[in-house]
This record gives C-alpha cells, sequence and structure tokens, in this order.
C-alpha cells in the first residue's frame, strides 16, 4: 500500500473516531488533512483569510457531524473535501480570483483526442490525475477553473474570454472525456 | 428540470459535483439525488475522482492559531496552566539552566536568603529572562525586573499570578508596574513549592475582569528550590 492510500484509510479511521467524540483523533486528523485543505480553500477563495474562516467553519462541521459520515459511501478524504468546497462555493464571496494564476496541470503536454488511452489499473484518484493529464488542455482547463477556483461557467467564459456556449461545450465535452477515460 | 436522457443526466451529475450549478438549480439536483440512488452512486464516484486532482496541490503551512481558535470552538482546548503543568520537564529545566547563568552573572544574592527562585521567561524564548522571583526563608516574595520591559499600552495592565495545583486555578498575585520590581508578604503569598508556576500577562487596567487570566502570557516560569 503506498503512502497515499494508507493516509487515505488513516483518514477514514480518525473520522470514524471523531464520531466517537474521540478529540485526539479530531487534532490528528486536522494535521493529516487540513495543510491540503487549506492550500485547496486559499485556492478557491482567492483569500488567505477568508480560507483560513472556511477551513477552521468546515473542521467545525466535520467534528459535530463526523457520526453522519458512512464509509459505505466513499472516503472521508472525498465527504471533508465536499464538505470544504460546498461551504466556499456557496459563500459567493471570492474576493479575488487568481486568473492568471497557474494551475496543476497547466503545464501538462496536450496529447490530442485520446483521452480513452488512459491506464485504469491505479485507483479512483491517481486515475483521475492521469485522465486529467490527457485531456486536450482547451477541455482540462476550464474544467480546472471550476475544481480549484470554484468558477461557474460565466467565470469562466468571462475570464477566458471566450464566448459562453463555447465553454459549455469545451466543458462537457471534456467531462465526457473523464467519464469515459475513468470508465464511470 | 432533469433531463431524462442517461447521457445528459450523468453530464449533468458531473458538473454538479465539480461546482458549476448553483442555487435552485443545485437544490434541483440535489433532491434528484437524494431519491435516485444510481445518480447518488454516480455522484459519489465523481467526487472521489476529484480528491486525486486536490492532492496534485502542495500543502499549505498551517498558521498555529488556526487550531487554537478551532479547539476554542469545538470545546477541546486545554487550559493553558494544564498544558504548561504537562511540561514540567522541560520548565524546569530550563529554569535550572537559567539559574546558574544568572547566579554567576549577578553573584551571590542579598540577604535575606532566599529558599526558592524563578526565572520569568518570554514563551518560546528561554534564554531570555525578563524578570527574577526569589522566596526569601520568611516567605516574602520580591519581583525584580532583569531587563528594560517593553512599553504596554496605556489601556493595559500587567498582572502576577501564580498556580499552585490545577484544582485551585491560577491565583492573581496583584499588578504589576513594568521595570518597577515589589515585595508581596508572606501571608499573601502563600506556601511556594519546587515547581510553582508564576507568570505575568496583560490584562485590561485594572486587572482580570475574571479569577483567572484573559490576555497573552508576557513571562513565566518555574519555581527551583535553592
Amino acid at each position: 500500500m503506498d503512502e497515499s492510500n494508507h493516509e487515505l484509510e488513516q483518514a477514514t479511521v480518525l473520522l470514524l473516531a471523531c464520531a466517537r467524540g474521540d478529540g485526539t483523533a479530531f487534532q490528528r486528523l486536522y494535521r493529516l488533512e487540513a495543510p491540503r485543505m487549506l492550500a485547496l480553500a486559499r485556492r478557491l477563495c482567492g483569500d488567505p483569510g477568508l480560507a483560513e474562516d472556511a477551513l477552521q467553519d468546515t473542521f467545525v462541521q466535520i467534528w459535530r457531524n463526523a457520526g453522519r459520515f458512512q464509509s459505505g459511501k466513499g472516503s472521508a478524504r472525498a465527504w471533508m473535501y465536499a464538505l470544504l468546497r460546498y461551504r466556499l462555493i456557496n459563500q459567493h464571496r471570492r474576493v479575488k480570483r487568481h486568473d492568471a494564476e497557474a494551475l496543476p496541470g497547466d503545464d501538462w503536454p496536450d496529447p490530442g483526442p485520446t483521452p480513452e488511452q488512459c491506464s485504469l489499473e491505479a485507483d479512483q484518484r491517481q486515475a483521475m490525475q492521469e485522465c486529467l493529464r490527457v485531456l486536450q488542455t482547451d477541455r482540462r482547463r476550464p474544467i480546472l477553473m471550476a475544481f480549484y477556483h470554484g468558477l461557474t461557467y460565466e467565470q469562466i467564459a468571462d475570464t477566458l474570454a471566450v464566448p459562453l456556449g463555447t465553454i459549455k461545450s469545451r466543458v462537457r465535452t471534456g467531462l465526457k472525456g473523464l467519464q469515459e477515460c475513468l470508465r464511470l | 428540470m432533469i433531463p431524462d436522457d442517461k447521457e445528459e443526466q450523468h453530464l449533468l451529475i458531473a458538473e454538479y459535483v465539480l461546482g458549476l450549478h448553483r442555487g435552485e438549480r443545485a437544490e434541483e439536483i440535489e433532491r434528484w439525488l437524494a431519491t435516485d440512488s444510481e445518480a447518488a452512486r454516480l455522484a459519489v464516484h465523481w467526487r472521489e475522482h476529484w480528491v486525486g486532482a486536490a492532492e496534485l496541490l502542495e500543502p499549505a503551512r498551517l498558521p498555529p492559531r488556526l487550531w487554537r481558535r478551532l479547539a476554542r470552538e469545538t470545546g477541546l482546548a486545554v487550559p493553558w496552566w494544564r498544558g504548561l503543568w504537562q511540561s514540567t520537564p522541560t520548565w524546569r529545566f530550563a529554569s535550572a539552566a537559567l539559574l546558574v547563568a544568572l547566579v554567576l552573572a549577578v553573584g551571590p544574592l542579598r540577604q535575606p536568603a532566599p529558599v526558592y527562585t524563578v526565572v520569568l521567561q518570554a514563551p518560546g524564548e528561554a534564554a531570555q529572562p525578563g524578570w527574577r522571583i526569589t522566596v526569601a526563608d520568611n516567605g516574602d516574595l520580591r519581583l525584580t525586573p532583569l531587563t528594560q520591559q517593553a512599553e504596554y499600552r496605556a489601556d493595559r495592565s500587567v498582572q502576577f499570578w501564580t498556580l499552585e495545583n490545577n484544582a485551585a486555578g491560577p491565583r492573581s498575585l496583584g499588578l504589576v508596574e513594568p521595570d518597577r520590581g515589589l515585595v508581596i508578604p508572606a501571608e499573601q503569598v502563600g506556601g511556594v513549592e519546587s515547581g510553582q508556576l508564576f507568570e505575568l500577562t496583560l490584562e485590561p487596567p485594572g486587572g482580570s475582569p475574571e479569577s483567572r487570566p484573559t490576555g497573552p502570557v508576557l513571562f513565566i516560569g518555574r519555581a527551583v528550590a535553592l
């Protein structure tokens, strides 16, 4: 088992312990997951102070609602990231856009229209990284802008100065490519 | 409106998990996911896959204040005196080492002969003693500044505290004027024991409104028997 998978399982074990009121497990979970969640929050809201507030609110929510997490419906990490993204996306308080900021995956080569060729031997998370890697740049970039910056179709179109219909078409084609690559 | 076409449904779920739908449209999709187990299963898979994209980010350094805030809000914060009480070896070692350095630096201490001494240091700055406490054999306590103290705002007071044991909690020994020492009679000090905690905190004018410190710790140290 690689380190990433070990961490993923560890997070689930710790979250289940939180549901039993284990404060030490909560602190360990925070140390394990909060650094990358803070990085994501900073990307999503563009303001360090708001990102910290959102992270704090999310962890309070995690502590109070740990009992609602069901391990049969995915990993603890996915559940926690979803809480954070949902909170930030619905705040509508983005104060600064990092429009020109490089996104993870920006420098990946454009492989041409063959997203289905990717290997699905790896686990789900690695599979997503591989599938994004082989997605064409003009489809990958607006998708990553939505994921990392929480932008809507309209905001992406505005930022890239591309007509809204074109952006919608690229995103949906890209998502379809990901869906096929991930075999969903 | 949720499309009937399966392919369109899949795309809608992918868009939703990505956060591209907001407001009423998002609420409509959530209601659908709550009733359609196949759609919900697909949403869970998408959510799981997107963790892979989040893992491409370089983890951020967590500011220590963030955990303190979180611990307070969740009720998991440990009272400062309990945390310090648990780190006795560190404090004893630091106090003893500084005591030796001070004795060498300032020479024999004057009469009456002290039975306990405490070196108060700024938290996290063990090499910078700020105040010295000596407790004489008659029980009187003398607090002496070792360095020029920082100027504090006029609307703040510096308060002197001791903690004899966790159960009783901290006890105020009065207010302190920066740069001015003071002597506290034995009856006010009470008994002093080896390892007893002393500290100076910054409080509202006139001192803490509560029976415990409410402001930041300026200097702290433990009693060492001579």
